[in-house]
């Protein structure tokens, strides 16, 4: 019973403090709209590019037709050479350049090979990546068409010829994220970062406040407080995780071929951690404002590593093995594969594992710190306590 | 506005409380270099090489090993998993333990062979946006070159000489070019764009907390009264250590992305640093807009908070400007980052002159002179005014 009247104290203490609801709730909210602003779209299309035309002929116009209908180019001028193309993507005006080189069509004719030079912006990896993959794709097309009538006219029926042209092609299935939204690549896993980030945050931002105005830890004992207070965070946070997977996912239309309930599950021992962490954490902070300060910085390099936008083989071993201290680190590998692809809990058993030990260190370390602070407390009262005493 | 004695008063008195707390060095040297050093160790391994990817070889014929070893034996992939179906495929892929799955069919080398109809099947997981696109890449050009070979032999086959069947076999053929990036190196250009984003973090938060402390403790009046009255003088003389810090580490950002990382520098060194400086500025000017007319030191590390933490997702770097809705171009035109990125990008991947900085460099400038104008009046009102301390 202890540890429910500590729950309602807690929450009290949030509402009546307007900077922590702002944080715990606002921000909560605020975030998971705003973040994703830039991203609404989903893909990039229609790329400005440049045609440089040395051949001047119905195919080489043809080709530039070709590539201005293909859905992730569109044609925005065409420069006399290529210094001048050049010229224009570094002013950024044009993502590419499509160069045809003088005599294309009269190769082709002849039944020779030309070859056409595509440019692509590499300083933006979204732009390189869907111009090179609209040009290559027209290229290609062009090409197999041009192929595929010379081999008909050599005497080789229609459907030999499909086949004789490219005997052995690759048939790409992206899975999971088909229509490859830049929205539902990165917002999925932020969302989880927000919940952890503003928990930090938030019970930094009160514990610092306590610890500023000298304020009395609730009176009860340790363990009951740490027991009370983790219930509250848990029931606040948990009602953001069904906000997020259920109205923000739907919101945006993110992919989500999970199951609710399983990555409601998987929410438990991540919420835990992360809850149980910012409360150890919290104990260092003795101004109001400090939380917010230092613990800022953190989002940028936990989201990196995560592991969903630069792959984990890629980061030094040691390192990997550190960021599973942060609770995010797991908990986004696991709910990306929960939500996203449909993963079940045997699926992400690792990351379970890992988030269950989390809960269990962080526990004894919140618990650790609560008995310290209330040491300390004591201490201080009674050490107010006998000046008074010697001053009488 | 000359270095007159109530600035340098002002900036010896900042300099004395910088001391006393461990929070100062801790927000303007310690934190930031943290943060370089955990983001470039995160990223130090500069390219995505060796992915785990499985291959489903239902054919187990010398074509399809051949095919499975040419997929290993691209930059990107490594072979780690042979399965016998693609529902194990799937299972490896929904564990996270591989990115990709290529599907062998049975009788492929014999359908080849046949000249019938036969293709190989890329599944990959394109949530995991870039390294599935790498993938897609590697696999592509690793199947088409093996396609490329078996219709020269069979070109052959039919009679035609080896020079012509290889002039011959695709008629439109592409050359590809990587324009201001020709190392291709994604990590270059993410990790020196990704180290200012770190610093704007602990420069508007130290700005903030610079002025704003003066508030919560009510000793404005005594900060007013050193710099002679002149809210400007004692802005100037408060912010001169930390700007100082600020450039110092900055310089240090520079030179270690240079030196250090090997990103070549193709640009002019002097506006780089110009526009440093001014990035530095700008960011001090809005944390001091900040402080003053909120008058709350918490909430207005709330607000700076909600600026710069999001901020990496409107500077349109990994997905471009052009490409967000108007709300999220505007709000990106807002933060002084989205310029002095441009001009990274500029000076440092693109070589461009000067000159074609200087939209960059007045973006940034206006930062500087407006944020003074905004701030000043106000400021001047809350240190005189008591109602205004003290405010959590």
């Amino acid at each position: 019973m202890g540890a429910l009247r500590v729950c309602a104290t807690e929450f009290r203490r949030i509402a009546s403090d307007p900077g922590a609801l702002l944080i715990l709730v606002g921000a909560v909210v605020l975030y998971a709209f705003f973040y994703p602003l830039p991203y609404v779209p989903e893909v990039l299309k229609e790329v400005p590019t440049v045609v440089v035309d040395l051949d001047g002929t119905s195919l080489s116009r043809r080709l530039a037709r070709m590539a201005d209908a293909h859905e992730l180019i569109r044609v925005v001028g065409r420069s006399p050479d290529l210094v001048d193309a050049e010229n224009a993507v570094r002013r950024g005006t044009a993502g590419g350049i499509l160069e045809i080189p003088a005599g294309f069509e009269r190769s082709v004719l002849r039944g020779d090979s030309a070859t056409v030079g595509l440019y692509a912006d590499a300083g933006y990896f979204l732009v390189y990546r869907q111009v090179t993959t609209g040009l290559l794709e027209v290229t290609r097309t062009l090409s197999a068409g041009i192929e595929i009538r010379r081999l008909e006219a050599s005497g080789m029926p229609p459907a030999q010829a499909l086949v004789a042209r490219d005997p052995l092609p690759v048939v790409d299935r992206p899975l999971f994220n088909p229509a490859e939204g830049y929205a539902s690549y990165i917002v999925p896993s932020i969302l989880v970062l927000i919940l952890q980030q503003t928990l930090l945050i938030g019970i930094g931002l009160l514990a610092g406040t306590a610890r500023e105005q000298d304020a009395a830890p609730q009176a009860a004992g340790p363990l009951t407080v740490v027991l009370g207070r983790t219930l509250t965070y848990l029931v606040l946070y948990f009602a953001h995780a069904v906000f997020y997977f259920v109205v923000v996912y739907r919101v945006f239309g993110f992919p989500n071929r999970g199951d609710t309930a399983t990555a409601l599950v998987f929410a438990l021992p991540f919420l835990l951690a992360a809850i149980l962490l910012a409360l150890a954490v919290s104990t260092v902070f003795r101004h109001r404002e400090t939380a917010l300060q230092v613990l800022l910085f953190t989002s940028l390099p936990a989201v990196f590593l995560a592991g969903f936008s630069w792959p984990k083989e890629m980061i030094p071993t040691w390192l990997n093995s550190i960021s599973l201290l942060l609770p995010s680190t797991p908990a986004i590998a696991g709910f990306l594969r929960i939500n996203q692809m449909g993963a079940s809990l045997p699926d992400v058993a690792f990351e379970w594992r890992i988030l269950w030990c989390l809960v269990g260190l962080y526990f004894a370390l919140a618990w650790w710190a609560q008995v310290r602070s209330t040491r300390r407390f004591s201490v201080e009262a009674r050490s107010v306590f006998t000046n008074h005493g010697s001053m009488q | 506005m000359s270095l007159s004695p109530g600035v340098l008063a002002v900036a010896r008195r900042e300099l004395q409380r910088m001391r006393a707390r461990v929070l100062y060095p801790l927000l303007v040297v310690v934190l930031p270099l943290v943060s370089f050093a955990l983001l470039w160790t995160i990223f130090s391994a500069g390219t995505i090489r060796n992915l785990p990817v499985a291959v489903v070889d239902l054919d187990s014929t010398p074509l399809s090993r051949q095919l499975a070893r040419m997929l290993d034996a691209t930059p990107t992939m490594t072979v780690t998993q042979h399965v016998g179906s693609g529902l194990a495929a799937e299972e490896l892929m929904l564990r996270g333990e591989i990115y990709a799955a290529v599907l062998i069919p049975r009788d492929l080398e014999r359908n080849v062979l046949r000249g019938a109809p036969a293709s190989v099947i890329l599944y990959r997981n394109s949530q995991l946006l870039v390294p599935s696109s790498l993938v897609r890449r590697d696999a592509m050009a690793a199947v088409g070159t093996l396609s490329a070979g078996i219709e020269i032999r069979q070109r052959e086959a039919r009679g035609e000489t080896p020079a012509a069947a290889r002039d011959r076999f695709e008629p439109i053929r592409t050359d590809r070019h990587a324009l201001f990036n020709p190392w291709l190196n994604y990590v270059y250009f993410l990790v020196s764009s990704l180290l200012p984003t770190m610093l704007q973090i602990f420069v508007i938060i130290a700005a903030v907390h610079a002025v704003g402390i003066e508030l919560k403790e009510g000793t404005g009046p005594e900060w007013l009264a050193i710099a002679g009255g002149s809210v400007t003088r004692a802005v100037v003389g408060k912010l001169m250590p930390y700007t100082a810090g600020f450039l110092l580490v900055a310089w240090f950002m520079i030179a270690f992305t240079i030196r250090f990382m090997g990103v070549p520098l193709h640009g002019d060194l002097g506006t780089l640093l110009v526009g440093t400086t001014l990035f530095i500025l700008a960011y001090e000017g809005v944390g001091v807009v900040l402080a003053a007319w909120f008058a709350n030191l918490r909430f207005a590390t709330s607000a700076a908070a909600f600026i710069v933490t999001p901020a990496f997702a409107f500077v349109g770097l990994t997905f471009p400007t052009m490409a967000m809705p108007p709300v999220a171009q505007a709000w990106g035109a807002l933060l002084p980052l989205t310029h002095y990125l441009r001009l990274l990008v500029e000076q440092i991947m693109r070589g461009a002159p000067p000159a074609a900085s200087l939209p960059e460099l007045g973006a940034l400038a206006a930062f500087v002179v407006v944020t003074p104008l905004i701030a000043t009046r106000r400021l001047g009102t809350v240190l005189r005014d008591e109602s205004y301390w003290g405010r959590l």
